[in-house]
């Protein structure tokens, strides 16, 4: 079976091999629609938009999803020395990516390492906080899927979140990427069973005249603070969560050998023409 | 994780190999998103003629061009609706369907089809009208199996555009509808 819905703000497709899987195939979606009301930055009622409006202020409780993919996006903040940083929600606002409900004039915002643990659920920050959890949300949400899937039986399938994918089963899939230069033509790059790739590039936003989504922490004026390329830059890791936090650390970083990459037992792919 | 690269990559030459072009994958038919997003509902299609007025009226409220097409709308005796529609955008043609409940709501979303291009060939009608009445069991002859596409984040903005309509729709003329 195989099934596609809008969600997360792009297309996720579920395939697995069984054809009498409904329920399961389902529950895995319904998964995906969890972490996309925990963590959107749009809906004002998500775990994400209480922090932002209030962390700085009180204690805020979250769900356990939550706090897992903050206690994730910190654990890579920290080893990427700082280049991953969920904490550019205001910049992606300044870019006309992000809808400014928050005021952003009226703050100085702090990073992800203002955010702190009061108990495993709940949460505060020293400092105001505009996080945007897009660089990451997308590959917790598949991994979510797939551990789904995995406990309702499924023996082998993808999850496949607008280009962020991760395959399940020991049947060796095929694995395209996208031609940063020609997205609709396709490389055969090998193939993957038990693990995930992400992609970041800029391709889609360049053909379509967005602004870079690709922000870096370290850049404080206004002109450089965005990103541009033209390469796509893959990781390849056994959870898709890291996978697509990590392409920010190869986008940004341009290196291959990362020492961030070892640590989480990951692989990076650079396609440069 | 099992990782083996083409070994092509290893030497750095798929990338001077020739590429694949994406283009078509089909989820469902008409019978199996009803199925799924009206699951145990007798549903009775139900034409609605689109007036140039409302036509306008639902172009403006989703900023899309393209003409709805209003003999492709079913209604349940309990007043839920199901609706499929198309974006048709530079780069891709997508056709998909939206369950509504009774008061409006949209109780789901579920892709048909997405059809997706090397850019122009697909604004071109003849082009598109090879995959007009084509359903799951009747595939169409293009690299449609390509599965496990990675890349950078491809947009859904379209069919956020496209549910809008719909809503705009139910709102303007479906809900004023009497059972029969």
């Amino acid at each position: 079976m195989r099934r596609c819905k809008p969600l997360l703000g792009t297309f996720v497709e579920i395939t697995i091999q069984q054809e009498d899987a409904e329920t399961s195939m389902n529950y895995a979606f319904s998964e995906i629609e969890k972490v996309q009301s925990l963590m959107s930055f749009h809906h004002p009622q998500s775990d994400l938009s209480k922090i932002n409006r209030q962390a700085h202020l009180r204690p805020i409780n979250i769900n356990i999803w939550t706090a897992q993919i903050l206690n994730i996006a910190k654990d890579i903040h920290v080893h990427s020395g700082g280049l991953f940083n969920c904490g550019v929600g205001h910049r992606l606002i300044t870019a006309g990516l992000l809808p400014n409900h928050l005021n952003i004039n009226e703050h100085q915002f702090g990073g992800i390492e203002d955010l702190y643990f009061i108990d495993q659920e709940t949460v505060s920050s020293m400092r105001p906080l505009c996080l945007d959890l897009g660089g990451i949300a997308k590959g917790f949400a598949v991994d979510m899927a797939v551990n789904t899937l995995i406990a309702g039986g499924v023996n082998s399938g993808a999850v496949n979140a607008g280009g962020d994918l991760r395959v399940f089963g020991n049947i060796p899939q095929i694995i395209y990427l996208r031609n940063p230069q020609a997205p609709s033509q396709l490389f055969e790059i090998g193939t993957l069973s038990n693990g995930a790739i992400a992609t970041s590039g800029l391709y889609f936003s360049i053909r379509d005249k967005q602004k870079s989504h690709i922000v870096h922490p370290f850049k404080k004026t206004e002109l450089d603070i965005d990103e541009h390329f033209l390469e796509s830059y893959s990781i390849l890791a056994k959870e898709c969560v890291y996978a697509d936090a990590l392409t920010k650390v190869l986008a940004l970083s341009r290196q291959q050998n990362h020492p961030c990459f070892a640590h989480y037992s990951a692989q990076a792919i650079r396609i440069s023409r | 994780m099992n990782w083996n690269p083409h070994p092509l990559t290893l030497i750095g030459l798929a990338i001077v190999s020739t590429p694949m072009i994406a283009q078509a994958k089909i989820y469902a038919s008409v019978e199996q998103a009803q199925k799924l997003l009206l699951p145990n509902k007798q549903l009775h299609q139900t034409p609605i003629l689109i007036t140039k007025n409302l036509q306008e009226k639902m172009r403006v409220a989703s900023s899309i061009r393209h003409p709805f097409q209003g003999n492709r709308i079913w209604k349940a005796s309990d007043g839920s609706w199901f609706v499929i529609d198309e974006v048709v955008g530079k780069h891709e043609m997508i056709t998909y369907a939206v369950g509504l409940n009774p008061t409006g709501s949209i109780t789901g979303i579920e892709i048909l089809e997405y059809v997706e291009s090397y850019g122009y060939e697909v604004a071109e009608a003849q082009w598109r009208n090879q995959f007009v009445g084509k359903n799951i069991d009747d595939p169409i002859k293009l690299n449609q199996d390509i599965q496990n596409i990675g890349g950078a984040t491809l947009s859904c903005k379209h069919i956020a555009d496209g549910v809008k309509r719909v809503a705009v729709l139910h709102e303007l003329v479906l809900k004023h509808m009497k059972s029969k």
